[in-house]
């Protein structure tokens, strides 16, 4: 070790000491503490990491490439429509949101504005403390899970709903986008609500009522949490983020292994024909 | 004197490798800023960035898959044909007659799936450690966009096979595209090059796919990894009561 070595861990050692992570208690169990501030070169000591992660993925990709086939369907044929016709797995959360709500609001409002919340996340929590810790503080993971729990709970119950809960006297009709259109029809029709037009019985019930959830969910989320945990904005964003990582899955796995034809809901097994 | 040394003391391999193997500090030290590639990093890092439990190396693997989708989507191109009547018959003629085709197809498709799932990832350790904060903020947008053209290069990618699962996924997501409220019907039409897939369509796609959006990856990427750096190198915890705003990570105090 060279002297300007030297130097610069007495120097790195006067920056704060900070919350311990979670990974030191891992990198430290059964080995003399280290210092984790302390500057170590990056050949070899990173260097090797990476290159043994790439080989091992590049190790595992070349195994399952042997053994496993891309998919290849038949020629495409426009006339004939496989049912269902789903899009690639990543977008099936999309698919999936779209059986819910109307077209435009599900596929091109509801992912334009949670790509500009993700970019505006930064400029909204602009606070440097809790930088470069996992979960921030010790209240972060019991807020991750439980904005986790809480918000697959509200996906998985309205999903069972639109599928289950019949529209009164229309056979074959459920959910409840059709409900409420049910009830404002015939509202108007016994001669309430002015006699408002259908566009603007559909607006409600295919824009507003979806809206109003999908704001409620995020909304209640960190109300309960600011409540129980007295969350500061770190950890409101943290239970906005998962409110999103935690629909992404739960849309993505029921759109992926619960739809099969008629994009109805029913159990893998059933789905039939694998969607790659 | 060993025949590789030779070949080591010789001027032509001295002019490409400018040092020895690593293994003292001052050549460890050199290699890292000498190398196009590793002088990506610094030639210190502090420990805690070294730590599989704190990356998980998600980052530098989404890296790693646009490589091999590179090298192996080059391979793909020397047979496919971007042409209706052609592509899936070519697909067919990659998988049966083509020497490693099979393979090559395979490893492409596997490292595509798996480079959208690792920069998804990647996105949430990101946000979980705080590593956007100030003065990372620009460099998490940039991260966000580089998601969204992950996602438009696999789906771009999708259609070139021409089959059922290609033809009906890529209506299934430009029907989506065409629901935009106002200019549904414009977007529709860019999208699909006309009214409805064709060769229009397969052509667009194709060049986004080979070209555009990888070329827009890899400025993105470079622009990424060059703020990486500019904004402190791996994000690590700062003192508490440190002035808000930017700044780089905690400033050494000067001895004496």
């Amino acid at each position: 070790m060279d002297k300007g070595m030297a130097h610069e861990r007495t120097a790195t050692r006067t920056v704060t000491a900070p919350r311990p992570v979670q990974a030191q208690a891992q990198a430290a169990a059964g080995r003399p503490k280290l210092n984790p501030d302390e500057k170590v070169l990056v050949w070899p000591y990173l260097v090797r990491i990476e290159f043994i992660a790439a080989l091992l993925f590049l190790l595992l990709l070349s195994l399952m490439a042997v053994f496993i086939d891309a998919p290849l369907a038949p020629l495409a044929n426009p006339d004939v429509t496989p049912n269902p016709a789903k899009a690639p797995w990543y977008f099936l959360g999309l698919q999936e949101l779209l059986l819910h709500m109307d077209k435009a609001l599900a596929g091109v409002i509801v992912p334009g504005a949670v790509l500009l919340g993700l970019a505006a996340l930064p400029y909204i929590d602009v606070r440097r403390k809790g930088t470069g810790i996992w979960f921030h503080s010790k209240r972060g993971v019991p807020i991750t899970l439980f904005s986790f729990f809480y918000t697959a709970a509200w996906n998985v119950s309205l999903i069972l709903i639109d599928e289950f809960l019949p529209v009164p006297g229309e056979a074959g009709a459920h959910g409840i986008g059709p409900i409420v259109k049910y009830w404002l029809s015939n509202a108007r029709d016994a001669g309430w609500l002015f006699g408002v037009s259908d566009r603007v019985i559909n607006a409600i019930a295919g824009w507003i009522v979806p809206t109003f959830i999908m704001l409620f969910i995020p909304a209640s989320l960190v109300l309960i949490l600011r409540r129980r945990w007295q969350a500061d904005t770190r950890e409101a964003a943290m239970g906005l983020f998962t409110f999103f990582v935690a629909s992404f899955l739960v849309l993505t796995i029921v759109g992926t292994a619960f739809r099969g034809p008629g994009m109805r809901l029913m159990w893998p097994w059933e789905v039939g024909a694998a969607n790659h | 004197m060993s025949v590789l040394e030779r070949i080591k003391a010789t001027r032509v391999f001295k002019s490409i490798y400018r040092n020895p193997y690593p293994n003292t500090t001052k050549t460890r030290l050199a290699i890292m800023v000498d190398s196009l590639v590793l002088h990506l990093h610094p030639a210190r890092i502090v420990r805690r960035g070294t730590w599989v439990t704190y990356t998980w190396g998600l980052g530098g693997l989404s890296a790693w898959m646009f490589v091999i989708l590179t090298i192996t989507g080059v391979f793909l191109m020397w047979y496919y044909i971007p042409n209706v009547s052609d592509a899936y018959w070519s697909i067919r003629a990659i998988e049966s007659e083509v020497v490693f085709g099979q393979f090559m197809r395979n490893l492409h498709r596997w490292a595509a799936h798996a480079m959208v799932i690792l920069v998804f990832l990647h996105m949430c350790r990101v946000f979980y450690t705080g590593a956007y904060k100030p003065p990372r903020e620009f460099n998490w947008v940039i991260g966000v966009t580089l998601l969204t053209v992950t996602f438009l290069l696999s789906f771009t990618g999708y259609l070139l096979p021409w089959d059922q699962l290609a033809y009906w996924a890529i209506t299934v997501g430009t029907n989506i595209g065409g629901a935009t409220p106002f200019i549904g019907d414009r977007i529709n039409f860019l999208l699909l090059g006309g009214y409805e897939i064709g060769q229009p369509t397969l052509i667009r796609w194709y060049t986004l796919h080979v070209i555009f959006l990888p070329l827009l990856t890899i400025a993105l990427m470079s622009l990424h990894f060059w703020r990486v750096r500019k904004d402190g190198g791996i994000s690590t915890p700062v003192v508490e009561d440190e002035a808000e705003g930017p700044g780089y990570p905690p400033v050494m105090e000067q001895e004496g």
